[in-house]
């Protein structure tokens, strides 16, 4: 009897949606574009050629081929002619060095190879900021970025130094003498030499002024320290002091003031009586909220209520004055009692940390953690910070001025109002000299009359005093690419000063720190890059000077004057404010939350998208594609701002990234997104924005690189709660799989159908991914990029799911639909999957990174038809490109999906001239010499950086003695500024992935499969009582 | 056939032809034969004529290009003032005395001595006390009677006549070859004769090869045999052509300074890490920059250079190819001085050993930890006029060396870890490269 009997092959066919209807119309997912192979339709069926001439052409051509490959060419190979000292051919050098640029600081080491910086390296003497974030990482390539600023320019017309100089030096002169200001504009300055010069240049003009502007400010935040302390500075975080911390919008782990805070908060995560709590209160979700072990959501406008809410609880219970009432929904204020329960339970152990740039909010915070007993112990303001330093009064003050036509003379340096200053372009009219000190003709110097470049920081000599107790030095590692100059000589110059920076520094240290260090010797602290000196700042004895009521006042006037819809705006991981915007790294870097590249995007909650009909659609290919909607805060519009649904959103905001929408910042970072800039004012959220103008269709593409968003039900990250983990047997919270098999029960390690390789002799290279310690950051993949020439595939690539990132950050919600409550409502199997994919709207959420596990019987090696991928005695996967024929068996065998296909000639196709680094004349210069560029057509993945494993066996086998555990390692553990990464022996018993390898948390991706990876992962868990 | 195949590609890559180029080596190589006898004949001239001072020329050759070469000649002033006349100028006892140690001697007072040292301040001689006497007049000997030319004319017109038999000729082939087709026509001929004898008609070529072609085309069999042969004989040449494709064997471009190997690794016996020295340390074997050439060549510019006659080579000037290094880095050799603001400009050497890029090869992984030798992959280098590539630089070659070479396992430290459980795995057999995972694609391909 023939059956009747419908197979359907997935949920979404047996539903019936558009996509599977339009897929079973097309067997291709896409059109094939016959085209692009054969040009023009039309040109080909008028063309004379016939079959036979074709096949001659073929005939010919494979013959011309043949011969033209046996003829090979001549290689020159030109050495030194007087060959540096130190430098030695093919050995990298590593100098001390120190990245800033007015938002990021690191004390870094730079790797030069024949005298090409190729890689930043976290500097580990370092106790200050010795890490790199995602931005540090990639600024390399901004040095060689083609679009900088070649020579400097009068107007339009390129001049020579010596040109510009006098004639801007006769402006300015001209300018003061007319008694109109003079205006210095830069980002903050912490350099003691650069504040030096700044003090002279003040003292040579009349009406000098200095103003110092940092796009995404904290200026609100210092006005509040100023009356606190006296000292307009930020107070330094100990973290590693803080048994509880609470965070109320401050995305603490991401920027916020410069100082690095993940190291100290990764190391108490650890679990164990000593690991910390994290509580985050917040907006969006941010990368901070996402690694909470408890996330509360509310409005922007709340937050400044739930801090003053927080403040007056803790006050009556530890006998303070409490406040105005906060006006809050009491379901609200009952969560955050039980915070602030928590709270006065770890008095002088907490620390509360306000978020955006608002002298209340900061105020209350500063007053918690006071009555807290916390100051001394997890604040500290006798070390301040001086990472932030921008001053929105002042900026205010300029613009107003430069209205009024005070102002004569007008100098930039290291920023781009006229991109993220709003009213700053329109205000330019009156002002007769301008003067841009830039790396590129962005959207400021454009407008202004002078273009100087200067160097890059790879190319400057610098001093930096980021804290009052640390001072490092930054040292050029190539000579500047272009004719350009130290910022700070065209200062000098404009002095008629001819001195050189360098001995301008070397004075400042005489007089500053060797003054209070007399044996502190240059070249130790050029060496070492940063070093301790003595606390520089004495605490005045000022009286703080806060109108407590006034703070009270203005954080509830703020929740009643509210709209329906708040925005709140925030820096990405990759982009952060926009100064790196034509760096494809970092616009190919995913968004570790929504994990979009290459866009901004209003993100909006799912029952907000859900009323407002903002709901994503998805292509057939597997692409997202959004509505666009028109934003105004006050009288600023913004159009066209796509959407994105955002789990974890607070219902009724929409959250913003700045730092995009650039239009001259180069070819890759041009018109990329959408500029929030124009709607941002002072602070980091407005508390009315009018959402309008929503499009009809799905009119925004989204190159997003994760579909699937939560783990349905799966094992796939391991999570369990600190109660748990605590009270239990590993077995409780970290079950490994077992077979039944007919020689009894049997892990499947042991369930083998090959033989097992030697792994006992020589090494065996393992990684540890501590999930607990992973907040998610996306450093180590810039970092992989770097090292291993990565190409960069551009947006339309990514929308086809061709990223070339051979370690990505996958991110999972979790999802209010599991097993048990599944079994509990009696939910069928269908319906329960449906719901198992939909992410909580407050969900937890967790990052692991993936990249090539290395499995020991791996699925890929035994599929290749050529033998390109084989196993190595070392436990590691080898890849030999120059055999991989493109069959992409082993990207389909592979369940962990991390090869990579090189679908194009990346470094030779114009299609990605634009942003791929390898097909930039500048560009190039970044790449990796000891690691192969791939050609079209073969798989590629991570190889743990088996460049640096060969290279280190032979560095320990020159010097005649074992490896030592840590003496090298991944470029993603390095870059890793929390340490979730570890790499080394397990062969070595005394090695750290040794004893990872042993820890109970250990498992393994999806081990049930018996792959047997040399990469494994540390169960996540969450210092919470609830599972 | 493979090898004509080859020289049909190098005669490709250059503009001078590779046969030219090898009828050049072979004549070089011949030259080193004689150079013993040119030798003996130059000592031979030598000791005839040393009579004024007593003394051995030969050792005091070698010691004067030990001690003195470096900043003396004998025909002209360089560093210091030219020897060739010195004993005449001066008196032996006068010579010793200022040799041995020339402070001293000026402290005694002797007029002559602090005028020497005045004319050429400040450059002062150093004091060779642990020269003997015995080996001082062995170099004044020699700057007495400087070996003269000898009379070559013989061993030019023999190395020429050499090289001639060396290379195969055609004319015994063309010989051979009229000869045999002699020998047919006449057993042709006699063939036809013992027809006519018989009372048969005679026949012609054509007809014979007719007749054979008819009986091929019987025997089937035969035929299938000889196609087969063909077959594979031609699939056979082709394989080993195709094989043969960017193997750059032998492969001797012209470089832009005439680099005599032979001269310095063979004759001086400089090691080679001096000048590549970043071999020991990098994966590079690098080749040095011109400020190394300096380190000697500020001195030496091949004036003293002679050709196989032993004649002075360039007439006495300084070499031409040496120019070469002073025009890159800007020395003025008749100064003796750095030009000032010189725009350099890098020699381009063309590089013979060319490794594709998708094989990482590291010159210390075999140098320092493999303990090779240089000569094991460059082959006779201290032999080499101008460099060719002597491996075929081909992965086999690779991987059979890798299967053949023991490690260093007893004597390297890194291995200490290890050693243990090797030599319990391999029950005591060699372990080799290929044991430790010498063979694995990832060990040279990333």
């Amino acid at each position: 009897m023939a059956t009747t009997k419908k197979y359907w092959k997935s949920f979404d066919e047996l539903a019936e949606t558009p996509v599977s209807q339009k897929l079973a119309q097309n067997e291709f997912a896409e059109e094939i574009p016959v085209e692009d192979f054969l040009g023009d339709d039309n040109a080909l069926s008028n063309s004379n050629t016939s079959r036979r001439d074709f096949l001659k052409y073929l005939g010919f051509s494979t013959a011309a081929a043949t011969l033209a490959a046996c003829e090979s060419p001549v290689v020159e190979s030109i050495p030194y002619v007087v060959q540096p000292d130190k430098v030695v051919p093919g050995v990298p050098n590593y100098y001390a060095s120190t990245y800033y640029d007015g938002h990021d600081f690191a004390s870094v080491l730079v790797k030069t190879r024949e005298g090409r910086p190729i890689k930043m390296e976290p500097n580990d003497m370092a106790a200050f900021n010795g890490g790199t974030n995602a931005r540090v990482q990639a600024s390399v390539l901004s040095l060689y970025d083609s679009a900088r600023l070649r020579e400097p320019m009068k107007g339009e017309t390129e001049a020579s130094w010596d040109d510009v100089m006098s004639s801007v030096k006769n402006e300015l002169n001209q300018a003061d003498a007319t008694g109109k200001e003079i205006v210095l504009l830069t980002s903050s300055i912490i350099s003691p030499s650069t504040k030096a010069i700044i003090a002279d240049l003040s003292a040579n003009y009349t009406n000098f002024k200095h103003y110092t502007y940092d796009p995404v400010s904290y200026s609100a935040k210092l006005d509040f320290w100023v009356d606190m302390t006296g000292e307009r500075a930020l107070p330094t975080y100990k973290v590693e002091n803080a048994d509880l911390i609470v965070g109320v919008g401050a995305d603490f782990l991401s920027g916020y003031t410069g100082q690095d805070m993940a190291k100290a908060y990764a190391d108490r995560r650890t679990p164990g009586e000593n690991m910390n709590r994290h509580i985050q209160i917040e907006t969006r979700l941010s990368l901070t909220g996402s690694n909470a072990d408890k996330r509360i959501k509310v409005k922007a406008s709340q937050q400044g209520a739930v801090l003053l809410h927080l403040y007056n609880t803790i006050a009556r219970s530890v006998g303070g004055n409490a406040l105005a009432d906060a006006s809050l929904t009491p379901e609200v204020k009952t969560s955050v009692e039980g915070v602030a329960k928590e709270l006065i339970g770890k008095k002088g152990k907490s620390l509360v940390l306000a978020g955006n740039n608002n002298y209340s909010h900061e105020a209350l915070a500063a007053g918690i953690n006071r009555m807290l007993s916390n100051f001394g112990s997890t604040v500290d303001t006798a070390t301040p910070v001086y990472l932030r330093s921008g001053n929105d009064k002042e900026v205010a003050q300029l613009l107003s001025d430069m209205k009024a036509g005070k102002v004569g003379g007008l100098i930039t340096w290291g920023v781009n109002p006229a991109y993220s200053l709003n009213g700053f372009a329109e205000s330019l009219d009156k002002v007769s000299t301008t003067v841009a000190l830039t790396d590129r003709i962005d959207e400021t110097a454009s407008k202004f009359g002078y273009k100087l470049p200067i160097n890059h920081a790879l190319e400057s000599w610098g001093d930096y005093m980021p804290a009052s107790n640390v001072y490092t030095l930054s040292q050029p590692t190539i000579r500047p690419l272009f004719n350009s100059m130290h910022a700070q000589e065209v200062l000098m110059g404009l002095m008629g000063d001819s001195r050189d920076y360098l001995s301008y520094i070397k004075d400042t240290f005489a007089t500053t720190v060797q003054a209070a260090a007399p044996m502190m010797s240059w070249n130790k602290v050029l060496h070492d890059g940063q070093v301790e000196v003595p606390n520089m700042y004495t605490a005045a004895e000022t009286e703080a000077m806060i109108d407590w009521s006034a703070v009270a006042r203005d954080v509830n006037k703020d929740v009643s004057s509210a709209g329906t819809m708040e925005i709140f705006f925030y820096t990405k991981e990759g982009m952060g404010n926009g100064n790196q915007a034509n760096n494809p790294w970092l616009q190919e870097l995913p968004d570790p939350i929504s994990r979009v590249s290459w866009d901004n995007y209003a993100t909006v909650s799912q029952a907000d998208a859900m009323a407002m009909d903002l709901e994503t659609d998805t292509n057939s290919a597997g692409a997202y594609n959004g509505k666009t909607i028109t934003l105004k805060v006050g009288d600023k519009t913004l159009e066209n701002v796509p959407v994105f649904v955002q789990p974890g959103q607070a219902q009724g905001t929409i959250g913003l990234a700045v730092g995009y929408g650039r239009t001259m910042a180069g070819k890759a970072g041009n018109e990329v997104g959408v500029n929030a800039y124009k709607l941002m004012g002072a602070d980091h959220y407005s508390n009315s924005v009018e959402v309008s103008n929503i499009s009809g269709d799905h009119v925004h593409g989204f190159a997003c690189i994760q579909l699937a968003h939560t783990m349905m039900g799966r094992k796939i990250v391991n999570e369990t709660n600190l109660e748990t983990f605590m009270g239990s047997n590993p077995q409780v919270w970290n079950e490994l799989p077992i077979f039944e098999t007919f020689e009894g029960p049997m892990g499947p390690d042991k369930v083998n159908l090959w033989e097992d390789h030697d792994h006992e002799t020589g090494h065996m290279w393992n990684m540890s991914m501590d999930l607990n310690k992973c907040i998610g950051c996306g450093a180590c993949v810039v970092a992989c990029h770097l090292e291993n020439n990565v190409p960069v595939v551009g947006k339309e690539e990514v929308r086809k799911h061709r990223d070339m990132h051979w370690l990505r950050i996958d991110r999972y919600y979790s999802s209010d639909m599991t097993e048990e409550v599944a079994e509990d409502e009696g939910i069928g199997a269908i319906d329960k999957f449906a719901e198992m994919e939909k992410a909580s709207d407050s969900p937890s959420v967790v990052f692991q990174p993936v990249m090539c596990q290395h499995c020991n019987h791996a699925p890929c090696e035994t599929v290749c038809p050529v033998g390109a991928t084989v196993h190595s005695k070392e436990g590691l996967n080898h890849m030999a490109y120059n055999r991989c024929i493109g069959t992409r068996y082993c990207a389909n065998n592979c369940p962990y999906k991390v090869r990579r296909f090189n679908w194009f000639n990346y470094q030779g196709n114009e299609d990605f001239a634009d942003f791929n680094p390898s097909m930039d004349e500048y560009g190039k210069m970044v790449l990796n010499p000891d690691v192969t560029v791939r050609a079209r057509g073969v798989m590629e993945k991570c190889s743990l950086c088996i460049q640096r494993i060969q290279y280190n066996k032979l560095e320990a086998k020159k010097a005649g003695k074992p490896i030592d555990d840590g003496q090298f390692t991944t470029a993603c553990a390095q870059a890793c500024g929390t340490g979730a990464i570890t790499f080394g022996d397990v062969n070595d018993t005394k090695s750290a992935v040794y004893a990872a390898k042993k820890d109970p948390r250990a498992y393994h991706l999806l081990e049930e499969i018996g792959t047997q990876p040399s990469v494994f992962y540390q169960t996540k868990v969450r210092n919470t009582k609830e599972a | 056939m493979f090898r004509g195949l080859l020289c049909v590609k190098f005669a490709n890559r250059s503009t001078e032809s590779y046969h030219l180029r090898s009828l050049m080596k072979n004549l070089y190589r011949f030259h080193i034969r004689f150079i013993p006898l040119i030798l003996g004949i130059l000592a031979m001239g030598v000791t005839a004529k040393a009579q004024d001072i007593e003394g051995d020329v030969a050792a005091g050759e070698k010691l004067f290009k030990t001690y003195c070469a470096s900043c003396h000649k004998l025909d002209k002033d360089a560093i210091g003032p030219a020897l060739g006349d010195v004993t005449e100028r001066r008196s032996t006892e006068w010579l010793l005395s200022w040799i041995i140690n020339n402070v001293e001697f000026r402290a005694t007072g002797d007029a002559d001595a602090i005028a020497v040292y005045e004319e050429w301040a400040p450059q002062a001689m150093p004091a060779f006390e642990y020269l003997k006497e015995e080996e001082i007049m062995n170099i004044l000997a020699y700057t007495a009677n400087p070996p003269a030319a000898p009379a070559p004319a013989g061993g030019e017109s023999m190395a020429e006549t050499q090289v001639v038999e060396a290379e195969p000729s055609p004319v015994p082939m063309i010989v051979l070859g009229i000869f045999l087709i002699l020998l047919i026509a006449v057993l042709a001929r006699v063939r036809n004769t013992l027809r006519i004898v018989k009372g048969e008609d005679p026949t012609t070529v054509l007809q014979d090869m007719n007749a054979y072609r008819r009986f091929l085309a019987k025997n089937t069999g035969f035929m299938t045999v000889f196609t087969i042969v063909v077959a594979v004989a031609f699939l056979n040449v082709s394989y080993w052509y195709l094989m043969g494709v960017g193997v750059e064997q032998e492969y001797q471009p012209e470089q832009p300074i005439a680099f005599s190997h032979e001269l310095h690794a063979g004759q001086n016996q400089i090691d080679c890490n001096y000048c590549h020295s970043s071999a020991r340390h990098s994966k590079h074997s690098g080749i040095p920059a011109a400020n190394v050439c300096m380190n000697c060549h500020m001195y030496v510019d091949g004036s003293e250079i002679t050709d196989a006659a032993g004649n002075p080579k360039y007439g006495g000037d300084r070499s031409p190819e040496i120019q070469k290094i002073y025009d890159a880095i800007g020395w003025d050799p008749d100064k003796l001085a750095y030009i000032e603001d010189y725009e350099q400009k890098p020699i381009k050497w063309v590089r013979i050993h060319n490794l594709p890029d998708l094989a990482y090869f590291n010159h210390a992984q075999h140098v320092t930890a493999g303990q090779i030798e240089c000569q094991t992959c460059h082959g006779p280098i201290q032999e080499m006029e101008e460099v060719y590539q002597y491996s075929s630089l081909t992965m086999g070659w690779c991987i059979n060396c890798h299967r053949e070479t023991e490690v260093k396992v007893n004597t390297n430290g890194y291995y200490e870890p290890q050693h243990d459980k090797l030599v319990e795995k391999y029950h005591g057999e060699d372990i080799t490269v290929e044991k430790i995972g010498g063979l694995e694609c990832g060990k040279c391909h990333y």
